[in-house]
């Protein structure tokens, strides 16, 4: 092999390289926010039945620990090599963190915060959306980064079923690996899926430090 | 630049730009060609060449490359998730159920016939043929004396067997194998589909056989043998188009003559030459599909 | 659906898929083998740098900085781009691509955690460690590691259980393990085949899990036994 990295291709492929970089944005964005939807009713029932908790840890953890190829190689019977088979394997993945970091993040709310808030007349409504919500921010956002993160790394394997957005290259590079067109592929692929992931790590703790104002003052991690 | 913008107002602009620059503005209206091909790299280098044949003649295009085996391909075909992918007629007939020959024409009606009621339509079939073939290195048939098939059936038991992971499952592959010519293998190595790891166990010894492919460029410039297929289990492979009625039936004769043109011209020898330029000279596929319709006046 | 498990548990039940190159046991112990390699080896690789650095407190922004490099490398990418390599250096495909990126897996996150834990230990306590004449040498293992060997065990837990799962990715560099049966399965859409090797790697994953867990309550001091202390690592 000579040569690993080809520069023309790159060059010669800008636009694909966009497009998929795109998809495999859409594809995480699509995921992580049905997955925090999803996350948030299910939060939200834990913490009014606390003896929830458990099953609800338990049936998000056993969709997590099934290894991302057979879940999707699983649903394509079913729903087709289609972006819905994607989603459905990728939201699941985001459930375990979203739920567990709502309910950690609402939990830690210090109760003589909420006493304050109960003193001064706010509804539970007020109370939740007001107090409890701004407060749990970070450590929600701290679940959603991890979430997406790892969402953008799982999307690479939907390669397998038609989609992958930058795993599309990988996919591509895979079956070329003995030709510099091949690895090139690969590193491009994996290399662009990192700067993503590095790039909405980055935004979400933006989103971060704009959404809790209070905060600004200490060290955000 | 975060404080003056909300993610949402961030995530829209890029959907928006996305789907402005995603979209191969075709000129021809109707519904944009998603077009497929399985995982191995002559599939994906035809598949690149009826897309961008198409895309020259105005056609909105969607490559969705690299998907899988038959059994994932052919359902998506079916549902409507791909539209349009290069097929070996023999092959197919046999998974349809029909019986396929060495007669081109008469396996090309059959399948025409069998694919219909699903919806599925086939194209003119190209001159090229691709048939599963079973290679040894050089040195290897040397040593036990081998050039046909059948004598390896002298050393059943003891030779490693290499191919896709799908293999076991084929007609024309493995079940043949031990069927018609009673071979049995010491081991059957799952790899990948005709493609640089079987190449690359078959150069290392790892495997004693490899399952590759007639067209394949890398036999040649390997040296290695090809072993002939004595009792005739490898149908008639041609390369022909298969596309879902309901597209062919939306943009009619014009978007046919396209295929049919590209078709026309594909023959075997060509064929290696486009799979050599890939698998052994390691040009970018995107380029050599691109000079090839070129120097053929059909982009 | 009762239909289709009780095509699993035929499956499972089938003598010809207990023997064999392919068979269960061996499939199984391709990837029990690899995943205690790779663990190890990162476990050797990961801890003692961490364990010094931790201790002198250096490179502290580094350390955050590849947290989040790591967590982001997608383990689909690794495994294929290390096929390349693996074949380069004449390692060939298979077992080698694997295991070298499991190998670059487990490692960040290992390393990560240990120095979080090591460097977090109460700085009183190790004052009067040193206080009491202890070399630097004997406050690391005597005091600096005891104390964070919950966080370390815990990272040590959670990257084996992430080796396992991400282990069924080399079956795409020809590789074995159980991953074989979820590609070759998907392969010719035998989906009571996916589901049979999904359902060993989850039991392998669990053991693991459970194992681990046992080890920590063996080894870490009964003061400082933590319940399920999860730490966040890199998921497939």
């Amino acid at each position: 092999m000579i040569g690993f990295f080809s520069w023309t291709w790159v060059f010669d492929h800008l636009d694909d390289i966009w497009n998929r970089t795109v998809e495999h944005l859409l594809l995480t964005v699509i995921a992580v926010t049905v997955g925090l939807f999803i996350s948030f009713v299910l939060a939200a029932y834990v913490l009014r039945t606390r003896r929830a908790y458990g099953p609800v840890t338990l049936a998000t953890g056993i969709l997590y620990s099934i290894p991302s190829l057979a879940l999707f190689a699983f649903l394509v019977p079913v729903t087709g090599l289609s972006i819905l088979t994607a989603e459905i394997g990728l939201v699941s993945y985001t459930l375990l963190i979203l739920v567990r970091n709502i309910v950690a993040g609402i939990d830690g709310v210090p109760g003589p915060v909420l006493e304050a808030a109960a003193g001064m007349g706010y509804t539970r409504r007020q109370m939740f959306f007001g107090v409890q919500l701004p407060l749990a921010l970070p450590v929600i956002i701290a679940g959603l980064r991890i979430a997406a993160v790892t969402t953008i790394g799982l999307v690479t394997v939907t390669a397998l079923i038609g989609l992958g957005g930058l795993g599309f290259f990988i996919l591509r590079g895979l079956s070329l690996f003995v030709s510099p067109v091949g690895t090139t592929q690969i590193i491009v692929g994996t290399v662009m899926s990192v700067f993503l992931a590095l790039a909405v790590d980055f935004a979400l703790v933006g989103a971060q430090r704009l959404l809790t104002p209070w905060a600004r003052s200490k060290e955000a991690v | 630049m975060f404080k003056s913008r909300p993610l949402g107002v961030l995530v829209v602009t890029v959907a928006l730009v996305a789907a402005a620059c995603s979209s191969d503005s075709g000129e021809i209206d109707g519904p944009t060609i998603k077009i497929g091909s399985a995982n191995f790299s002559e599939s994906a280098l035809v598949a690149e060449i009826y897309a961008q044949a198409l895309e020259a003649e105005g056609y909105s295009v969607d490559r969705k490359l690299n998907i899988g085996s038959r059994e994932i391909y052919k359902p998506a075909l079916e549902s409507g998730e791909l539209d349009l992918l290069p097929e070996y007629i023999g092959t197919m007939l046999t998974f349809l159920g029909g019986e396929a020959s060495s007669d081109s024409a008469a396996t090309h009606s059959a399948l025409q016939a069998a694919w219909e009621p699903e919806g599925i339509s086939i194209l003119d079939f190209a001159p090229a043929q691709d048939k599963n073939g079973l290679v040894v290195t050089k040195a290897t048939a040397e040593e036990l004396g081998v050039s046909r098939t059948s004598d390896l059936a002298n050393f059943n038991g003891t030779l490693v067997f290499g191919g896709p992971p799908e293999c076991p499952n084929r007609e024309f592959c493995l079940i043949g194998l031990q069927s018609l010519y009673g071979l049995d293998f010491l081991e059957f190595k799952p790899l990948d589909v005709g493609g640089p790891i079987t190449v690359t166990a078959l150069e290392s010894g790892e495997i004693d056989v490899a399952l590759l492919f007639t067209s394949s460029g890398v036999i040649l410039a390997k040296e290695f043998v090809l072993l002939e297929d004595d009792k005739g289990l490898q149908p008639a492979e041609n390369l022909a188009p298969a596309v879902r009625t309901e597209i062919l039936d939306a943009y009619g004769d014009r978007f046919a003559n396209v295929l049919n043109a590209v078709s026309s011209v594909l023959t075997t020898t060509e064929l290696i030459a486009l799979n050599k330029a890939v698998e052994v000279d390691g040009e970018d596929p995107d380029k050599v599909a691109a000079d090839w319709l070129d120097a053929l006046g059909l982009s | 659906m009762i239909e289709f498990l009780g095509e699993v548990v035929a499956w499972f039940a089938d003598p010809a898929h207990w023997t064999g190159v392919n068979g269960i046991p061996n499939r199984l112990w391709e990837h029990t083998q690899i995943t205690v390699l790779a663990t190890s080896l990162a476990v050797l690789v990961a801890i003692p740098p961490a364990v010094v650095l931790g201790h002198r407190k250096r490179g502290g922004t580094f350390v955050v900085g590849a947290v989040n490099i790591f967590r982001a490398v997608p383990s689909f990418g690794i495994v294929v781009l290390a096929l390349p390599i693996t074949v380069a250096l004449g390692l060939g495909f298979g077992f080698w691509p694997t295991f070298l990126a499991l190998l670059f897996l487990a490692i960040p996150p290992m390393f990560t955690n240990t120095y979080t834990g090591v460097a977090g230990v109460d700085s009183d306590v190790v004052e009067a460690a040193r206080g009491m004449g202890m070399t630097e040498r004997q406050i690391m293992t005597g005091v600096e590691v005891p104390a964070a060997s919950p966080i370390i065990l815990a990272a040590v837990r959670v990257a084996a259980v992430q080796v396992v799962a991400t282990a069924t990715l080399g079956a795409v560099v020809a590789w074995g393990g159980l991953g074989r049966y979820i590609i070759d399965g998907f392969a010719i859409q035998d989906g009571v085949l996916v589901f049979a090797g999904a359902l060993l790697v989850a039991g392998l994953a669990l053991v693991t899990e459970v194992g681990m867990s046992y080890l920590e309550r063996a080894i870490v001091p009964d003061s400082l036994q933590t319940a399920g202390n999860e730490v966040a690592g890199i998921a497939v």
